[in-house]
């Protein structure tokens, strides 16, 4: 345990933030579409595998493209492809012609999942992917900064590059959804949908419409967290089964519904995961036993404050 | 200006709610509906605006056949409500609250000037102090009064107010009745639903009266107040034989 250091503690944490920003990114989505829609997406990891290949492809057929366009392109399409989901097959939900629509939801949702998986595994096969960092840093040696290709080392802990561009990005479009969300009219709107669909309904806001953009968001978000990762893990056609294991966990921590909570909840996950990991008494069991701590606090916020963090009271 | 409602019945599995209800409102008055609970009185707001679809019948507003709407688009013709139980957007400010409906509508609208027709409600409303605080801070009073400044941005023609006065302080009675009237003199027509029997004595120029679905009296508020037949529904058979 020699190793346990001051420094290693703070490399812990600062590793936790990182992957805890990206972790909320994509919970944001899946809170987004539960608090317009009322339904759990089981297709929110497949948005997040999509991203990832979308990016894969493009860098591929096109070389020279710049990786953060290719982000913003595998943004649309996740986007596009939710909102048709959304138009052919929740909206009958929307509109009540569905006797049982939270089931209904579940298990169409199931089913899109195994459909883009297995669409994917015809595609791309079963084999892992690998897309090559987006960006190899200029070398910088500051003292308490440092950079050279792949990695930054920020007061002398290391920081994978591929990982810091990929919070950057999650950050970015964090602060972007929040902005959207609270100073746009549209983001009021779903808002108002989120808080009372029927109130909403009746001073003149089209629910059905706040629907379509809900879904489609979550999914874009989750595509764009899939696109900003793809340089970061190997890229699978069921990579997105424990991203969205995770979201779920995440907007239950942070309380359903809630955009604050699902952010924070991100971050609470990624530093237990962290920390467990990185204390672990057997490093070579250590990364086995990674989800598990982050399973270990879902149940015991469970148990305290059943709601999550910032969850309403049933 | 006109509201039909054309032999609308509503069922709900076996249950019949509503039952041949025949109803026309042509001109800016103060109606009231009334009715035991149960009577059916909600259920016919709710088809109106479109949350019910009728089982059978019509429902017109101004000259369009209005009942496959759904609630927004009937919203957006001209006719809004209030619940009874009130809900305000909890999680956003009055300003908000008022705001968001009126943009949603006319996304086009210049901003500072639904900020000022927000504030002059509000000021009507002697609300203006509260502009800031989140819908979950408000009083239930207050709650109430933030539906109907919310009803007002959006300018409807027809007006369902579902028991307004339920659960308010008297002072903020007072600012209800003034806004009733003050709508009522923007030409506006008003449904109002209350068991307040006093509020709606004052207030109403035509009553009417819902029973088991249906309407058993329309007319005059001082004629239908001496029916017998609405006697016979406030107080029961047996009235005159119990006491």
């Amino acid at each position: 345990m020699d190793y346990i250091t001051g420094q290693f503690l703070v490399n812990l944490l600062m590793n936790g933030i990182l992957i805890g920003l990206i972790y909320g990114l994509m919970a944001l989505g899946l809170t987004l579409i539960f608090s317009v829609l009322g339904i759990v997406s089981f297709a929110h990891g497949e948005f997040y595998m999509i991203g990832g290949y979308v990016v894969y492809y493009l860098l591929q057929a096109f070389g020279n493209l710049e990786p953060m366009i290719a982000i913003l392109i595998a943004g649309a399409v996740t986007f596009v492809i939710g909102v048709i989901f959304e138009l052919l097959f929740l909206q009958p939900m929307g509109k009540g012609d569905i006797e049982r629509p939270g089931e209904y939801a579940i298990l169409l949702t199931f089913g899109l999942a195994f459909f883009l998986q297995h669409v994917m595994i015809g595609i791309v096969g079963p084999f892992p992917t690998k897309v090559d960092r987006f960006y190899d840093f200029a070398e910088i040696d500051w003292g308490w900064l440092r950079m050279k290709a792949a990695t930054v080392w920020f007061f002398d802990m290391p920081i994978s590059s591929s990982r810091l561009i990929a919070t950057g990005v999650a950050v970015v479009l964090t602060a972007l959804m929040i902005w959207f969300m609270s100073k746009t009219w549209t983001g009021r709107g779903l808002q108002a949908v989120s808080q009372d669909r029927q109130a909403a309904s009746v001073v003149g806001i089209n629910p059905s419409h706040m629907n379509t953009l809900a879904f489609g968001l979550g999914t874009m978000l989750a595509g764009m967290s899939g696109a900003a990762l793809v340089t970061v893990f190997a890229w699978v056609p069921w990579v997105g089964m424990p991203a969205s294991s995770k979201s779920f966990i995440i907007i239950v921590l942070g309380g359903m519904g809630s955009m604050p909570g699902a952010l924070l909840g991100g971050l609470v996950l990624g530093i237990v995961e962290s920390f467990g990991a990185g204390l672990y008494p057997d490093p070579s069991k250590a990364l086995a036993y990674k989800d598990a701590f982050g399973l270990l606090v879902f149940a015991l916020v469970l148990l305290v404050k059943p709601t999550g963090f910032f969850g309403r009271k049933l | 200006m006109k509201l039909e409602i054309k032999n609308i019945t509503k069922n709900f599995g076996g249950m019949q709610a509503l039952n041949n209800v025949e109803l026309t409102i042509d001109k800016s008055e103060i109606i009231g509906l009334i009715g035991p609970n149960g009577a059916g009185k909600t259920t016919l707001t709710n088809v109106i605006d479109g949350v019910y679809k009728p089982s059978e019948g019509e429902v017109w507003l101004n000259d369009e056949r209005i009942d496959h709407l759904p609630p927004y688009k009937i919203a957006r013709r001209g006719l809004g409500r209030t619940f009874q139980v009130t809900r305000a957007f909890r999680r956003m400010t009055v300003m908000e609250n008022m705001m968001v409906p009126a943009m949603a509508i006319n996304p086009g609208a210049k901003r500072q000037n639904v900020i000022n027709k927000a504030q002059g409600i509000l000021e009507f409303l002697t609300f203006e102090h509260l502009a800031n605080e989140y819908g979950r801070g408000l009083s239930g009073g207050q709650q109430k009064l933030l539906e109907l400044a919310r009803l007002l941005m959006l300018d409807p023609d027809f007006v369902i107010l579902d028991e307004p006065f339920a659960g308010v302080h008297p002072t903020l009675q007072e600012t209800i009745y003034g806004y009733i009237d003050k709508v009522r003199q923007e030409g506006k027509a008003i449904i109002l639903i209350s068991h307040d029997m006093d509020s709606i004595f004052t207030l109403s120029e035509r009553l009417v009266v819902l029973d088991f679905g249906a309407i058993i009296a329309d007319g005059n508020p001082q004629n239908v107040k001496q029916d017998p037949v609405v006697i016979k529904a406030y107080l029961g058979e047996d009235e005159e034989e119990d006491y």
